[in-house]
């Protein structure tokens, strides 16, 4: 049997050779302590207090931190799903150490798998983050919860926690990207409609004029009486004395709803600018910029459930390196749908005429070694720097483009294969040159591959081809 | 055969006497030439006078409507009219006079109106869209859309119209000439004039008999009818006579219960509107047997109180009344009897008189086409066009509208079919019939 150890002056809890962090209200907190231990116990009462603690290891940006297991102790139920979804569990008292041992320890098994890497972007940052907490934690799907105090209405706690309440829906930018690389599947759950100018989801709904825009206006039924085909709003027919209706124009009085009347429509009267109408205009106010939005004007975006794909589960374990977002950027370089098609053109014009057209590709060999040791601004000055001697060393009429953050390819057309590898060698070379040069601790390897272009294959088939020698 | 048939009428011609003439022709000479030929071109050419005299006092009335710039609503009841819609919409955003509000009423569609309405109105193209579930027939709808004017003037339009650029700032400019004029009616042209021989045989219908004709009465203070497809009222005066009665005719209606308040009806001949006229002859004949039906119902039934000499009594009212009815309902009977009169009398040589007939009607019809040409503010096609169809109007015109007027005159007079008018929902009709309205 292991022997509890308490030390409330150190703040710390020992027990079977794991260390936890005891956190107490009265203390502040220092997150960076937090990785000097195995876990963290949050003692305390107070739920801001505990809310806030939770929040502030969540959203760090060492693994060291926010990986950590959490814990409550005196099992206060802090009815808050959002924390909830960030804690590991519940204790009555320190005496329960034991039970949570085994997840402690689970957890800590898991997290020596990771391998992280200082990834190029700040989104393909946060999707590392995200799918390594869910990888430790053995989430599967990454379910949007309602919940009260997010901007958008919908909150991922793992992803969202590291946003301020006002840039939450960054969060469903960067879930769309990580989607589009394969990391996630999603299925719809349901739709949200943000604020144009703050993307803010707190709006309130009103009807209003839709000449002058307010909301203050009244109603009254029309009424249109048959003999004399008089219309008119139905204070024109009441009287002083009884409740009777008579008509003003006739006389007559009203007898019975469409024998001698009917009421065909409603007639609003805006008491700010005096406009009537019959229909109203929908309104959303953001409470975030007080801005006033037709509805037409919101911006709608899906909420989905996330589930974690294979692809992305390894990418939790080997480090999630870039999206194909930031490389789109780099100047001189299409898009990899754009490669496809002109590779598309180029094929079919080769099936009408003679001639040797080839595509090429430079993989490097070891990118998460490289990237690690790099800040993300380095790592877009490397592949800058890259594309800059590739394109300088073909024709103006071949096209550079990125299949991933790792593989470049381009399309060398109308020069038999043979130079085409000459030539590519030929650029390695100055590519290994340029990077002794400029980025000197790092060392980068590279690989290659040429192929010819047969017009009986399809795009797809030669691209496959040309990669499938690389890991 | 042929020639047996000229030799016989040249050797009627030769025989012709003054007196004989007069006696064969009465018809034609004494209402026809006199009536519609005569005094029309005098009063025309009283008019185009006044016109000259008074021509600083127009530049008058127009900067002071352009000094006061009015806001002017523009009222558009309709049923099933959202396909013209959009159309009519941009004409009115080109018109020269800016001051404007437009209100569609939507009288019960069954179409796809609602949508094409909501859209314009959140578009900011039109200024209030309304929808009536249920129809309630024409008059409703032109009063529902008054419930929502704001403006001074109120101008009526028909959604498959369309209009000049000028047009709305020429028929709000009499209401500055005159300040006892409560309406003033638009000057209606056939924009399908090609399109068939009745559009075309109409175009010179509405040329010459509508709107000179509406120039003379409009001159003599007797002017009828302001056209459901473009007419302004004043403000005011809708409102003290409680906006429109259920029709047929609430065209006509308007301008008597304008008139028994005392205010003046006047017809502008320079406020254009193209409107499409029925292109059948079918299509035609419905549509003038509800024309034709409402003289009877609006004027002998509904109002032949002014008729009778109290306190509200105009001569000029009581003039104008009588006009229409004599040359309307009394002429059209009165042709009946000159018939019977050569039927009896001259049954030898009814064909002779009949050929005389036409030739006179013909050459009238001539005359007044290429004459009345210096008096009409313009038209929308070429004059030739017209030319070679002008001897089919003899038959258009004497014949077959005057036998379409005769078959309408029966209905209503003895049997109230106006009421039954599917143009109105039954709801209304009813109660029209009970109280005899
Ligand atoms: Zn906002
Ligand atoms: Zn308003
Ligand atoms: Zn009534």
């Amino acid at each position: 049997m292991a022997e509890l150890k308490v030390n409330r002056e150190e703040s710390l809890v020992e027990f079977a050779g794991f260390k936890f962090l005891l956190i107490n209200s009265e203390d502040g907190l220092n997150v960076d302590r937090v990785q000097f231990h195995n876990a963290v116990i949050i003692d305390g009462n107070d739920r801001a207090f505990i809310r806030q603690i939770v929040r502030r290891i969540r959203s760090d940006n060492q693994p060291d931190i926010y990986l950590k297991p959490i814990f409550i102790l005196k099992g206060i139920n802090i009815n808050d799903p959002f924390v909830n979804k960030l804690v590991d569990g519940t204790l009555f008292s320190l005496d329960q150490i034991e039970l949570i041992i085994p997840e402690v320890e689970r957890i800590l098994t898991k997290t020596k798998d990771l391998h992280f890497t200082n990834s190029l972007s700040f989104e393909a940052q946060m999707i590392e983050k995200t799918i390594s907490f869910m990888y430790t934690c053995e989430i599967q799907d990454l379910e949007p919860i309602p919940y009260i105090y997010s901007s958008n209405n919908y909150s991922y706690p793992i992803l969202s926690v590291n946003f301020r309440q006002r840039d939450e829906h960054i969060a469903l930018d960067i879930l769309e990207i990580a989607e589009r690389e394969g990391i996630f599947d999603s299925t719809y759950i349901d739709r949200i409609y943000l604020c144009p100018s703050c993307q803010g989801g707190h709006l309130t709904y009103r009807e209003v004029c839709p000449k002058c825009g307010s909301s203050n206006s009244t109603t009254e039924d029309i009424i249109h009486h048959f003999p004399c085909a008089y219309v008119g709003p139905l204070s024109d027919f009441t009287n002083e004395i009884d409740d009777q209706l008579d008509c003003p124009k006739c006389n007559k009085r009203l007898r019975h709803i469409g024998v001698d009347y009917d009421k065909p429509s409603v007639l609003h009267e805006c008491k700010a600018c005096d406009h009537k109408f019959q229909d109203f205009n929908v309104k959303a106010k953001c409470l975030a910029c007080t801005t006033d939005n037709l509805v037409e004007q919101l911006k709608g975006k899906e909420i989905r459930k996330y589930s974690l794909t294979k692809k992305g589960e390894l990418a939790a374990i080997n480090g999630f390196v870039s999206t194909s977002k930031d490389i789109e950027e780099i100047i001189g370089t299409v898009k990899f749908e754009t490669f496809v098609t002109m590779l598309k053109y180029e094929i079919e014009r080769l099936r009408q005429t003679e001639g040797a057209s080839n595509i090429c590709a430079v993989h490097l060999s070891n990118p998460s070694q490289i990237y690690s040791k790099m800040g993300s601004e380095v790592q877009k000055v490397l592949l800058k720097d890259l594309v800059k001697v590739i394109r300088s060393n073909i024709r103006s009429s071949d096209i550079i483009s990125f299949q991933s953050s790792s593989t470049i390819i381009l399309s060398m057309n109308e020069i038999p294969t043979r130079i085409a590898k000459r030539i590519l060698s030929e650029i390695i070379d100055m590519l290994k040159r340029l990077i002794a040069t400029t980025f000197k601790d790092i060392d980068v390897e590279f690989e290659y591959e040429v192929i010819k272009l047969d017009y009986k294959l399809s795009p797809q088939l030669h691209i496959q081809q040309l990669t499938k020698a690389f890991g | 055969m042929f020639e047996e048939l000229l030799d016989n009428y040249l050797r009627f011609l030769e025989s012709l006497t003054v007196e004989h003439f007069i006696r064969l022709f009465w018809f034609y000479i004494f209402f026809e030439f006199m009536r519609y030929f005569l005094l029309e071109f005098f009063v025309l050419n009283l008019w185009k006078l006044s016109k000259l005299w008074n021509k600083k006092k127009y530049a008058k009335a127009k900067k002071e409507f352009h000094f006061e710039y009015p806001l002017v609503s523009i009222i558009i009841p309709g049923k099933n009219e959202g396909k013209h819609l959009y159309k009519l919409v941009q004409s009115l955003n080109e018109q020269t006079y800016k001051n404007t509000e437009i209100i569609v009423v939507d009288d019960g569609s069954d179409d796809d109106t609602p949508t094409i309405g909501r859209d314009l109105e959140k578009a900011g193209r039109l200024d209030v869209f309304i929808r009536n579930e249920v129809r309630g027939g024409k008059a409703s709808g032109a009063n529902t859309a008054l419930r929502f004017t704001k403006g001074k003037y109120i101008v009526h339009l028909d959604a498959d119209c369309s209009y000049d650029r000028d047009a709305i700032e020429k028929i709000i400019i009499p209401f500055y000439l005159d300040k006892d004029v409560a309406g003033v009616g638009g000057n209606v042209m056939v924009r399908n004039y090609d399109e068939s021989l009745v559009t075309t045989l109409q175009a010179i219908e509405y040329y010459d008999t509508i709107s000179i004709g509406r120039v003379v009465t409009s001159y003599l203070g007797i002017y009828r009818i302001i056209s459901g497809a473009f007419g302004a009222f004043r403000a005011d005066a809708l409102e003290q006579v409680k906006g429109w009665d259920i029709g047929p005719g609430l065209d006509g209606d308007i301008t008597v219960k304008l008139r028994k308040l005392g205010y003046k009806i006047k017809f502008e001949q320079e406020a254009v509107c193209l409107t499409s006229v029925p292109n059948t002859v079918k299509k035609l004949t419905r549509q003038r047997l509800r024309w034709d039906k409402s003289l009877i119902r609006f004027r002998v039934r509904k109002h032949k109180d002014v008729l009778i000499p109290n306190q509200a009594f105009s001569f000029l009212n009581f003039f104008a009344f009588l006009e229409n009815i004599t040359y309307n309902l009394l002429l059209n009977f009165k042709w009946y009897f000159y018939l019977g009169d050569m039927l009896i009398n001259y049954r030898s040589m009814l064909v002779n008189i009949i050929i005389t007939n036409v030739l006179l009607y013909t050459l009238t019809n001539f005359f007044k086409f290429v004459v009345y040409s210096l008096y009409r503010a313009r038209t929308n096609a070429s004059y030739t066009y017209f030319l070679i169809y002008i001897p089919c109007m003899v038959f258009y015109f004497g014949y077959y509208l005057r036998v379409v007027r005769t078959i309408a005159y029966i209905q209503e007079f003895f049997f109230k079919q106006s009421y039954k008018d599917p143009w109105n929902p039954s709801k209304t009709s009813v109660h029209a019939k009970k109280m005899n309205l």
